[in-house]
């Protein structure tokens, strides 16, 4: 008998449903690394501007201090505590440590996550704003 | 007797599953199997499901409730509202063979190349000698088979190659037990891109495991061993 | 020779069956409506007897089950659990039976001997404390799914082929000869007929019903039981009431958990058994005689299914008074040539079922081809998946 087609299985990972804590916890990681990994590369081509000179420098400096431009500031840094938080529970549960904690190890990352990104606002909108 | 509501994905290979509801009188005492069964029986003889033991021992009758992977006969109905239907439907990353039925043998043959079935030791002895009268104990591993982790682990919706999370557990409790089995040779199994090291702990096999397996943690316990047999062999030059 | 034999149903007689034919050289064809074992082999109590439990009422059974016990822990160790077993005196009347229950036991060769009443709670810290007196005796544990598919996986190594998910729907006669079934796939719907030379029923208690396909009768009486398994392993062996046999008077231990059994009672449908709530009630309420505290760990799950016991004319219809041993018939007898039924019996004694069965077709086909199945060791279940 056939299988199922196999765009189906290759993004089967994504399927949160029936998950729990656990599974979200991966496709959060997941999300956030791929997440990462594009900033990365949009950083690295704004660096380039460095080379223009100090006022394409300026310009984007300028524009970074819109609002927006710092609210996705702040969602970088959600994402990046997130991952790094998580990769910490991941490593350690990756070798038998603290699985029965998991669920809770998870809230800990999120809360954890959530707290310093807020402070973290704080600080970009009143250092910037 | 409250009625149930049962929505049932149906289909078989090459046609476009779909999901149909199905209505079935039990008392709230019954089991999910029973009303699978029940529904079988008097509704609909083309029904594919698998079962046999009824009592969590064979491993045969996992599927997916309400999206989270359970054997049918130990989810009770009243857990259940009778308002709301409850969705049954097959387990994942399995070949798919219409209804409620999907293929064990990629499972099965992987646990087979392990080899392992029978305990020498039980929850009532422990590591204590054995009392006097009982010359030694036999019990059934704890893992029965079922594929519920295997269909619970998101690693295994991308490679199908992976050992899957009720191998990498079984070849754990082999090492741990070895009863006569070759551990070089199930060490080299697990030390693989596809075996213990393609875990990416989402956590989900222990938790749906309904024999108490917890293969979440041997697997960590499995890479902390191959990460020591790995020092050995800087330091010591072989195992 | 290349004579074809169709096996119907895969429980623990249908497997055996088959895998003897194998051994002894004939094409098999299995046909089984749903899963392995998804009939009453999958479903029972797992016990693999002693024989103890029969030796007062039932010798005959009993000398079967001890035989059978034995010649099973040598071929298929992987489908077993082998902890022994308990027979234990819970009151007076129960004691009165003692002596006569271990002279049963000595009559039919089952190797019982009483041990102190200490001992025993030692070996079973969970047990009522108040036992009057323990017999251990050679019981183990099965898992039912297994002990099937180690037979099939065994019979098909030696060329048989099982069909899974094909229910018989018909017989094809030659003049009053069986020459095959009818088959309906439950996966397409599709009907073919499989030829065969001779047919065997091995449908537990469905056997009245195909009997009745081909036109003739079997007096088979589906018989149910209820079993409850709760969430925690209480005792290591077996643990029986010494006494006749009765409701609730049992306690299988598998794996983690422990099993209760079992009710008698006469169904007409063996496809959907109700569980009758007095049999619930009934059995926890045993199960705490033996075990205090037996739900403590929570119930796991509730089930019943039904025996095929082989009745005889004006028996009483609950079932406990009817023979466990196994009846073999030839139809011949009842003029349909080319079909016979194996039915009765117990899942211990399935391959002395199936030695009769076979030996039956031999001697039917004028064949002379001694059995085998004592000795060879069967491959394990998985094997049944390669
Ligand atoms: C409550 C209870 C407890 C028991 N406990 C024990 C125990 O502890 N130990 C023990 O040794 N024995 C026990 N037994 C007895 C034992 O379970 C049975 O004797 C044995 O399982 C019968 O096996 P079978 O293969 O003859 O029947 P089944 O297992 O019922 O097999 C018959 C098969 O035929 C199939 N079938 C039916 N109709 C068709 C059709 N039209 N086409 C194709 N296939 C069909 C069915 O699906 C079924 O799988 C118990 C029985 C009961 C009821
Ligand atoms: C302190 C910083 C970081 C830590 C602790 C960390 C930790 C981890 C860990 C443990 C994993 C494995 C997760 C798993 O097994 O599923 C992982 C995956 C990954 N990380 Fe990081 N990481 C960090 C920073 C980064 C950065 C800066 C990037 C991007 C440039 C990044 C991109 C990724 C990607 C793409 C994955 C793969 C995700 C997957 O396959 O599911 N990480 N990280
Ligand atoms: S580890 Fe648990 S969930 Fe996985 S197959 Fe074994 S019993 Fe089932
Ligand atoms: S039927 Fe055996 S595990 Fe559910």
């Amino acid at each position: 008998m056939k299988e199922a087609p196999r765009w189906k299985r290759a993004s089967g990972w994504v399927d949160l449903r029936g998950r729990r804590e656990g599974g979200l916890a991966f496709l959060l990681m997941r999300l956030t690394g791929i997440g990462l990994v594009i900033y990365l590369f949009i950083h690295l081509y704004v660096l380039r501007l460095l080379a223009q000179g100090p006022e394409a420098w300026d310009a984007f400096i300028a524009m970074a201090k819109s609002p927006l431009f710092l609210a996705l500031d702040g969602l970088l840094i959600l994402g990046i505590l997130y991952h790094a938080l998580n990769g910490v529970r991941v490593t350690l549960l990756g070798l038998g440590i603290g699985v029965p904690h998991q669920a809770r190890l998870f809230w800990g990352v999120m809360a954890l996550t959530l707290l310093v990104t807020a402070i973290a606002a704080y600080a970009i909108f009143t250092i910037a704003g | 007797m409250p009625t149930w509501q049962l929505r049932l994905l149906r289909g078989r290979p090459g046609g476009s599953p779909r999901l149909e509801i199905y209505r079935v009188e039990l008392p709230a005492e019954a089991y999910l199997i029973d009303a699978v069964e029940k529904i079988w029986a008097e509704q609909d003889r083309s029904l594919l499901f698998r079962h046999a033991c009824h009592h969590a021992s064979c491993g045969a009758c996992g599927v997916r409730v309400n999206g989270r992977e359970r054997l049918m006969c130990i989810t009770p109905l009243r857990e259940f509202s009778p308002d709301r239907p409850i969705q049954v439907e097959p387990l994942r990353h399995f070949p798919w063979l219409g209804d409620l039925l999907v293929d064990v043998s990629p499972m099965m043959r992987r646990m087979a190349e392990v080899g392992f079935a029978i305990v020498r030791q039980d929850e009532l002895t422990a590591d204590r000698p054995l009392p006097e009268g009982i010359e030694r104990i036999t019990r059934f591993e704890d893992c029965i088979e079922c594929g519920l982790c295997l269909s619970a682990c998101p690693v295994m919706a991308a490679d199908e190659a992976y050992l899957g999370p009720a191998t990498l557990a079984a070849i754990e409790r082999m090492l741990k037990e070895p009863r006569g089995g070759d551990t070089a040779r199930l060490l080299t199994l697990a030390d693989d891109p596809h075996g213990a090291w393609r875990c990416h702990s989402a956590m989900e096999c222990t938790a749906v495991c309904p024999s108490n397996v917890d293969p979440a943690s041997a697997i960590g316990r499995l890479r902390r061993r191959l990460i020591a047999e790995r020092f050995r062999r800087w330091i010591g030059g072989g195992r | 020779m290349s004579y074809h034999v169709i096996v119907i149903g895969a429980g623990s007689t249908g497997a055996a069956v088959a895998h003897d034919l194998a051994l002894r050289g004939f094409r098999v064809t299995v046909v089984e409506r749903g899963e392995v074992a998804s009939g009453t082999s999958g479903r029972n109590h797992c016990l693999l007897h002693s024989g103890g439990r029969y030796a007062m009422r039932d010798p005959e059974s009993a000398r079967e089950c001890i035989e059978e016990n034995m010649i099973l822990r040598r071929i298929m160790p992987e489908a077993l659990e082998l902890n022994d077993g308990l027979f234990v005196a819970l009151d007076e009347q129960d004691l009165a039976w003692k002596e006569r229950f271990l002279a049963a036991c000595e009559e039919c060769g089952i190797p019982a001997r009483e041990i102190p009443v200490r001992q025993a709670l030692a070996l079973e810290p969970h047990l009522n404390p108040n036992i009057l007196a323990a017999v251990q005796v050679p019981d183990g544990v099965f898992e039912p799914f297994r002990f099937c598919l180690s037979f099939l996986a065994t019979a098909r190594r030696n060329g048989a082929t099982v069909l899974t998910y094909t229910e018989v729907v018909d017989f094809v006669f030659q003049g009053r000869t069986v020459a095959g079934v009818r088959v309906r796939d439950r996966r397409t719907g599709e009907e073919r007929v499989i030829g065969g030379d001779i047919v065997v029923n091995a449908a537990g208690p469905w056997s009245g019903r195909i009997a009745a396909m081909a036109g003739v009768d079997v007096p088979v009486v589906p018989t149910a039981g209820v079993m409850i398994s709760v969430g925690r392993r209480w005792n290591r062996m077996v643990i029986n009431r010494l006494n006749m046999p009765g409701d609730g008077d049992i306690i299988v231990p598998q794996r983690r958990t422990a099993i209760i059994g079992t009710t008698s009672w006469r169904v007409e449908d063996p496809d959907f058994i109700p569980i009758p709530e007095d049999h619930v009630r009934l059995l926890l309420d045993r199960a705490e005689r033996f075990i205090p505290g037996y739900t403590r760990g929570g119930i796991r799950g509730i089930f019943a299914v039904a025996r095929p016991l082989v009745g005889r004319r004006g028996v009483a219809a609950d079932g406990r008074e009817l023979s466990r041993t196994f009846e073999c018939f030839d139809h011949a007898a009842d003029g349909v040539e080319g079909f016979v039924t194996i039915t009765g019996g117990k899942m211990t004694t399935a391959r002395a079922m199936a030695e009769k069965a076979v030996d039956v077709v031999c001697a039917k086909l004028g064949l002379e081809i001694p059995c085998r199945t004592r000795e060879v060791p069967l491959l394990s279940y998985r094997a049944f998946f390669d």
